[in-house]
């Protein structure tokens, strides 16, 4: 119960900086691909910074365990990669 | 404080903040729950739900017995607060309105009918989720969460999906590119 009651502060808290960046709106998704809006690049990098920096931190402290990371398979990280982003700069979600 | 209260109620941060704010929730989601944070999933759980109880036939196969498993799991809940999170920012700024196409420059490219941007999103998205499917997890799910761990999958998805994206965007475009 806790666990789902984390879930939803922490799921408030990623819509939030969704909204607050403007990732919901149809132009910031589809401005990236057409390389005239980079909010969703600098938005990704600056999330994966941070939280890389603190993983490894609290990983290198002993503090938390990796769960498992998300598999390797080239070939269906890159056909899924494709198509999702078809469908990405259709519908500008 | 009232200058952070300012801040806060700003329509748009800068995505450098809203990254950050971001980041900071993804170390909290492995901290605290050994989960990742993801969002195509969740949907994933949904249909295999909704769609175990219509079509039992058609969902008993091994991706929604085994990859997908159905049900109101921890990724669900998250979506549920996802909405709500989205709801507080728009209302934070004043900007919450319920609108049937939300953008002028798509107005700009394919008119001003509403069924018309509905129709695309539907369909953009059952193909992007279709992608996400195939990848094992989407922006947030693989591409972030995955990114943070150092994933090579995750760095593979982001590529396709810029990709595609940009082609698709060209194609969309046009001269205006």
């Amino acid at each position: 119960m806790t666990n789902y009651i984390l879930a939803l502060i922490l799921g408030v808290f990623f819509g939030l900086s969704l909204q607050k960046a403007g990732l919901t709106k149809y132009n910031k998704i589809v401005n990236v691909f057409r390389l005239t809006d980079f909010a969703v690049l600098k938005f990704m990098m600056s999330a994966l910074i941070v939280s890389m920096a603190g993983l490894y931190s609290l990983k290198w402290m002993g503090v938390i365990a990796f769960p498992n990371i998300p598999a390797t398979y080239v070939a269906g990280n890159l056909i899924g990669g494709l198509i999702f982003g078809f469908g990405m700069a259709i519908s500008g979600y | 404080m009232d200058w952070l209260k300012e801040q806060f109620a700003k329509e748009e941060w800068s995505p450098y903040a809203a990254g950050a704010l971001l980041g900071v929730v993804g170390v909290l989601a492995v901290a605290l729950s050994d989960s990742l944070l993801g969002a195509s999933g969740a949907f994933e759980n949904l249909a295999g739900l909704i769609g175990q109880a219509v079509a039992p036939n058609l969902f008993d196969n091994m991706y929604f017995n085994f990859v997908m498993p159905p049900g109101i799991t921890w990724g669900v809940v998250l979506l549920i607060g996802v909405f709500f999170g989205g709801m507080w920012g728009a209302k934070s700024s004043h900007t919450w309105k319920i609108r049937m196409v939300s953008s002028e420059q798509w107005t700009q490219i394919a008119g001003k009918k509403w069924w018309k941007r509905w129709l695309v999103a539907f369909v953009g998205a059952i193909i992007l989720e279709y992608g996400a499917g195939i990848a094992g997890g989407c922006t947030s799910g693989l591409a972030i969460s995955g990114g943070m761990l150092l994933a090579p999958a995750a760095y593979l998805f982001i590529a396709g999906m810029f990709a595609s994206g940009i082609v698709t965007a060209w194609f969309i475009y046009g001269r205006r590119f």
